[in-house]
């Protein structure tokens, strides 16, 4: 019941958006652009080639989305270097490094659009000032820009780039607190809707005969996204964070469950895991993938990670404060 | 050789080492052509009308310079293909990367070298990767930029 009234909601938004009212919409409030943005990431069906660009680095990978009677599917690969790719078909993931592939658990199944909700989109405006900027091009297509300027220095500030009819995401970046670029990624090549390559996608019915062939999957998790107290407290998560759901789970090449505590403030995501581990081995400290920190540390007998698309300062200041309260 | 084209660009280079970098400049044949595919990106962000053309001339030349073309025999159609997308998708990326840089709201432009923010923090290690993945799962970004944000988790190290 829940799903069709939020599908009424999306639909009403791509109403408004057909209407071809968007482009000028005094009554497009900036916030609502994000919804319209996981809308539009949800329901489009596009192809097409994007760069990303990080540290010095620059990658290419060719992107692709079809939304069908069967649910979401979508494709990322890596288009130089070894077999990089990404498969998601609806809730289950797979990853192919290589030659080898692994099963990555279910998501969540909730998380399914539109995610964001209308307290998210209030979470995110008590935490960041959002302004439509200047109309753009990108990729051929017209495109509207809108700027997420966080109220403290805990977190990014992010730059979007919305198709102006669609509201498809064309190009994003983040900065730090100094304007710096930590990542960016845009489409070089767009294609929308039209005849789009579906030879890819792997049917449920056929799963099983399809991952039997691979030796190297990682056994079938079971995964339960049920919130439930761990235990563990983190005392220094930052204002404007909330927590989104606390649970015992399950996580590809680890033999015991996880403690995964994950916090959002609308546009940033923190998890914290928290695991068992019998002889201490290397810490990895603090690392980062693009915008995405990682900080480890040992609490007593457990490593607490945390994971999350903020500063290190962010990431540290969280691992640091997560301590053990009692069941 | 790149970043050092790129540092000098912008200005940014001294200039006794930009002598030193001239004279290596003109010994290293491949440092020449990037010299001159950085200027054309330059060109090309200026006055766009005027140099898109050539642009896609000279790219078209390079390609079907290129040497898999003469031994088709030892990789399949496929393989050229791939070969000869790479070559447009990484002559395509240094152009965006350009642009991108200028489009960047308070940043220098245009910025060719390496954004200077790898400091004390080393990349991900490979077993990061499950919890990257297991992130990224609630991670509210995910929900706007679709499988983009993958590209944490898959990106070469």
């Amino acid at each position: 019941m829940r799903v069709v009234a939020q599908k009424i909601g999306a639909a009403f938004i791509l109403f408004q958006l057909c209407a071809s009212t968007a482009i000028a919409d005094p009554f497009l409030e900036d916030a609502e652009w994000l919804r319209t943005m996981a809308f539009a990431a949800h329901q489009t069906n596009y192809s097409g080639v994007f760069v990303y660009q990080s540290g010095g680095r620059v990658e290419m990978s060719r992107i692709t989305h079809i939304f069908d009677q069967n649910g979401e599917h979508e494709r990322l690969e890596g288009l130089d270097g070894l077999r990089r790719e990404v498969i998601r078909n609806n809730d289950k993931v797979w990853l192919y490094l290589g030659d080898k592939k692994v099963r990555i658990e279910k998501r969540r199944a909730q998380h399914a659009f539109p995610a964001l909700l209308p307290e998210q989109i209030q979470t995110l405006k008590e935490n960041y000032l959002i302004r439509q900027g200047e109309e753009d091009r990108v990729a051929e297509f017209h495109a509207h820009t809108v700027y997420f300027q966080p109220k403290d220095n805990l977190r990014y500030s992010r730059k979007m780039w919305a198709h102006s009819e669609n509201g498809l995401l064309l190009k994003a970046v983040v900065l730090d607190e100094r304007g710096r670029v930590i990542e960016q990624y845009a489409f070089s090549q767009l294609r929308i809707g039209g005849n789009i390559d579906q030879k890819w996608i792997v049917p449920d019915e056929s799963e099983a005969a399809h991952s039997a062939q691979h030796e190297e999957m990682s056994p079938l998790p079971k995964a339960s996204f049920e919130s439930a107290p761990s235990g563990w407290q983190v005392d220094a998560i930052p204002p404007g964070f909330k927590k989104i759901i606390e649970m015992h789970r399950t996580i590809t090449g680890k033999k015991l469950p996880v403690v995964h505590i994950v916090y959002s403030d609308g546009l940033a995501g923190i998890s914290v895991f928290i695991e068992k581990v019998s002889e201490v081995t290397d810490i990895p400290g603090l690392s980062s993938q693009g915008a995405v920190h990682i900080y480890s540390r040992l609490v007593g007998d457990h490593l607490v990670t945390v994971v999350g698309e903020v500063p290190p300062r962010t990431v540290i200041q969280v691992a640091d404060s997560v301590r053990f309260a009692g069941e | 050789m790149k970043q050092e084209i790129s540092v000098l660009m912008d200005g940014e280079m001294f200039e006794d080492e930009a002598e030193l970098f001239f004279d290596r400049l003109k010994r290293h044949p491949q440092a020449s052509q990037d010299w001159a595919v950085y200027h054309l990106i330059g060109d090309a962000l200026r006055q766009p009308d005027h140099v898109h053309r050539d642009i896609s001339l000279a790219f078209r030349e390079r390609l079907q310079a290129e040497p898999i073309i003469l031994a088709p025999h030892t990789r399949s159609p496929q393989r050229v293909r791939h070969y000869a997308l790479s070559a447009v998708a990484s002559v395509m990326a240094l152009a965006l990367v350009a642009w991108l840089s200028m489009q960047v709201a308070g940043e220098p432009a245009p910025q060719l070298a390496a954004a200077q923010h790898n400091n004390a923090v080393r990349p991900a290690a490979f077993q990061a990767n499950d919890y990257l993945m297991a992130h990224q799962e609630f991670s509210p970004s995910a929900d706007v930029q679709g499988a983009a944000s993958y590209i944490h988790t898959v990106s070469a190290k």
